[in-house]
């Protein structure tokens, strides 16, 4: 018994190499965030500026509240494309139903019920029809632009009730809305994801599907679930998109949204696979793209050029990911 | 003759992580000899011929071909050298025809470059001709049955014009005259000067077809000898390091009501008419041979496959199980083969890996309480002697037997009566085996029903009260634990006979 004491002694008193390394491959993004934060601020002195920092969070609000549901789609080991189109079509069809109804809550609960549905829809072809998710959301992100296109002929729709731009313009003590709100989501997926069971079975799903299934788990709806989830968190999104500028565009609004989405998702650390990931790292994930974002505006790097800087980015963040 | 072997390998040493797994083994095998390398698993046999191999390098010793030292940097070098190393994984690509599989990295090629497909047509129906099989070259590998695989495999590494063919476990998806084939191969590759490293289980043939032997046990080289008059009782204390009793651990026939009834049950292609019950209180073995469809039938009652017809009663009640979570409602529980693939979730924790099937138990309001899961899981580690020291580690850092308790404890968690355990003691060495077995046993003994699949007959012939074999879908026979014998299960599980009459 001594014997095995001995060596199981050894084995968890790891060098202080083995910990450091550990502590790299869990808070890589929040190191990384760090060294950026810092690096910002010693080239910039704007950058510091209270406003300027808010002004980060609120550019970062949108695609935040999409990421958190690219998060758990991507933990489930599936991916959505057609999260852009679909807050395009969602933003064309509330605003039509706000002008129509004259009530600000018709128009939030059509944006919601559209973008769930649509998510619902990509669950149903991933689930039940075995599609492959890339695939399937490939076709919604196609079909679901293409309706508001025709819906809106092709041009932007604009709300025709005051108030409606409240919600993306008001502000609560020093925070826009849209940041509370992605706060609040971020807060609530981290508990969906980590204290309940829904959450549990979706690491397991992503980590071992067959496993999971033959732990009697009932994988499909997870699915299903998991697509609804990330549709109405566009929904929202497309809401604050919306009321910000009071209209939306069926051609542009929503545009690679997906990809800053995914960006943000991996860049956090986010394993492609699934099963492996974490809400906190999606939340610095997309807070250094925005602040890389930011930085380029303030020292006025062409906006041609910054999806190269994104694009650099993304794959130092993957190649670092791959020392776990 | 013996001052030079074909190959040796001198004081061979290896660790993984700190862990010595080689101890200074040296192995010399002749030209032309049927060398057995035998061990229980993790004695180091895989990780030796692996350094052969070029797949891993020795941190000492060296490795002398023809009596020349060479290097094995990489499995390349090691095929230069005449070495070909047959896995018992098959290494086919299944979307390849089975002439491009052959030459597969090796393609024969006209003078302008463009592949000369007649050729190798040719020299693969030869080939295979030798081995007295005829399959069509153009013939997609995936299409074939496990054994022609196999045989495809071998016909590989003649092709090679190797030297040296090493054979890990070849014969587990052999049926008995495709075994008696590859024998007979063997030995005329002996004579026309191959030599042959044979590794298996199964020491009756090893007996048959191999010249010398050598056992390994946690690394150490334990004995080299000539394999003639040797008594196979003998080797298999060598191997164990003891005894082992092959004793029956079961004994006792008192058991509690119908637990599991199946009837008519049918699944086109994979099983036909199954039937069978289980009573509380009693374990019921399955057995046969790979293809033999008796995962299939448990994988289909228990819900992963739906497409079957028949009826299942449990307790009595007819159920309609159509999905895993059906099966346990209905309170079926399924501790899967192949436990990587089927029944870990790597990325979760053990604890959480120990409450996925029943995270009803640890809710309040709809929040988990992590605290309720840590308790629960103490128990279990407990009662099921969980070597683990700190259970927030993920499930894949365990060994394969704790790794098994914990998924036992699942099933156990979600409170399940009926028990299905496929292959239950795979990958798990000889100490945990022995406890695996007595926890089924005192499982049984608290009344649970109990169902074994188990491709090894002594396993079930010590484990289980009643013992079904199957053969290509079929259940062939079924004996009581004590008047099954050995031979008597492998002649129906290799479908020499068949007793209709026994199954009523």
């Amino acid at each position: 018994m001594a014997n095995i004491d001995a060596k199981q002694y050894s084995r968890e008193s790891p060098s202080m190499k083995s910990r450091m390394s550990w502590l790299w491959s869990e808070y890589s993004v929040i190191i990384a965030f760090v060294i950026i934060y810092i690096g910002a601020s010693a080239m910039n002195p704007r950058f510091l500026d209270m406003n300027n920092q808010l002004n980060i969070l609120m550019q970062v609000s949108i695609i935040g509240i999409i990421a958190l549901g690219m998060t758990v789609v991507m933990l489930s080991g599936g991916i959505d494309l057609s999260v852009g189109s679909v807050l395009a079509l969602a933003g064309v069809v509330s605003v039509l139903a706000l002008n129509a109804s004259g009530s600000i809550w018709i128009g939030v609960l059509t944006a919601l019920l559209v973008g769930s549905f649509a998510g619902f829809l990509n669950g149903l072809m991933v689930a039940k029809g075995r599609i492959a998710s890339f695939i399937a959301t490939l076709g919604m992100m196609a079909g679901a632009r293409s309706i508001a296109l025709y819906i809106a002929e092709g041009g932007s729709v604009s709300g025709e009730v005051s108030g409606f731009t409240a919600i993306a313009n008001s502000d609560f003590w020093i925070f826009d809305f849209p940041v509370i709100i992605f706060f609040v989501m971020a807060v609530l997926i981290y508990v969906l994801m980590h204290k309940t069971r829904f959450g549990r079975y979706v690491y397991a799903l992503g980590s071992n599907e067959k496993a999971a299934m033959l732990s009697a788990i009932r994988v499909d709806r997870i699915k299903i679930g998991v697509y609804t989830l990330i549709g109405t968190l566009v929904g929202i999104a497309a809401v604050i998109e919306t009321s910000r500028l009071n209209s939306i565009s069926s051609s542009s609004s929503g545009a690679q949204y997906e990809l800053d989405a995914i960006a943000a998702v991996i860049i956090g650390g986010t394993r492609m696979t699934g099963g492996r990931g974490k809400i906190i790292g999606t939340i610095f994930g997309i807070l250094i793209l925005g602040i890389l974002n930011n930085m380029m505006n303030l020292m006025n790097v062409s906006p041609h050029l910054q999806g190269f800087v994104k694009g650099l980015i993304i794959i130092i963040a993957v190649v670092f990911q791959k020392r776990e | 003759m013996a001052s030079h072997p074909f190959v040796a390998m001198n004081t061979i040493e290896k660790s993984f992580n700190g862990v010595p797994v080689l101890k200074k083994v040296t192995l010399e095998v002749e030209k032309g000899e049927i060398h057995a390398l035998l061990g229980e698993n993790g004695a180091g046999k895989s990780t030796l011929m692996n350094i052969l191999g070029g797949v891993h390098q020795p941190d000492n010793g060296q490795i002398f071909i023809n009596g020349e030292e060479v290097k094995m940097a990489d499995p390349h070098v090691s095929q230069a050298q005449g070495i070909s190393f047959i896995h018992q994984e098959l290494n086919m690509v299944g979307d390849l025809r089975v002439y491009e599989n052959m030459f597969l990295g090796s393609e024969i090629r006209n003078k302008i470059g463009f592949l000369n497909v007649e050729e190798m047509c040719r020299q693969t129906r030869e080939i295979l001709a030798e081995l007295g099989v005829t399959i069509n070259p153009k013939e997609y590998v995936r299409n074939l049955a496990t054994s022609y695989k196999q045989l495809i495999e071998i016909s590989k590494a003649l092709l090679h014009k190797s030297q040296l063919i090493i054979m890990d476990e070849p014969t587990t998806s052999l049926a008995e005259h495709e075994v008696s084939r590859l024998f007979v191969l063997m030995k005329n590759l002996k004579k026309s000067g191959v030599s042959i490293i044979y590794i298996s289980h199964k020491l009756k043939e090893i007996q048959e077809v191999c010249d010398r032997y050598t056992v390994l046990r946690d690394g150490q080289l334990v004995k080299t000898d000539v394999m003639e008059n040797e008594n196979l009782e003998v080797i298999t204390k060598l191997m164990v390091g003891k005894s082992i009793s092959q004793e029956r651990y079961v004994h006792g026939h008192e058991f509690g009501e119908v637990a599991l009834e199946v009837e008519g049950l049918t699944s086109a292609g994979l099983f036909k008419d199954i039937n069978f019950s289980v009573r509380q209180g009693q374990i019921v073995g399955f057995t046969g041979l790979a293809g033999d469809g008796r995962t299939e039938l448990f994988e289909s009652l228990f819900g992963y496959r739906k497409k079957y017809s028949g009826i299942v009663k449990v307790k009595g009640k007819p159920v309609k199980i159509n999905h895993p979570r059906k099966a346990l409602q209905a309170g079926m529980g399924y501790v899967p083969k192949d436990r990587k693939e089927n029944a870990i979730i790597k990325d979760l924790s053990v604890i959480h890996n120990m409450s996925l099937s029943s995270m009803g138990n640890f809710e309040r309001l709809g929040f988990i309480q992590g605290k309720k899961e840590q308790q629960k899981f103490q128990t279990y580690k407990e009662a099921l002697n969980i070597k683990v020291h700190n259970p927030r580690i993920t499930i894949d850092k365990l060994s394969g037997g704790n790794q098994q308790k914990v998924i036992i404890a699942k099933w156990l968690e979600a409170e399940t009566d009926i028990l299905i355990f496929d292959n239950p003691t795979q990958g798990i060495d000889v100490g945990a085996k022995q406890e695996i077995y007595q926890q089924i046993l005192m499982l049984a003994e608290f009344g649970k029903a109990i169902i074994i699949l188990s491709s090894e007959a002594p396993e079930v012939m010590r484990i289980c009260h009643d013992i079904n074999v199957m053969y290509h879908g079929e259940i062939t026979a079924r004996f009581t634990g004590e008047e099954a014998s050995e031979e008597e299960i492998m002649h129906y599980a290799t479908g020499a006979k068949r007793e209709g009459e026994k199954i009523g």
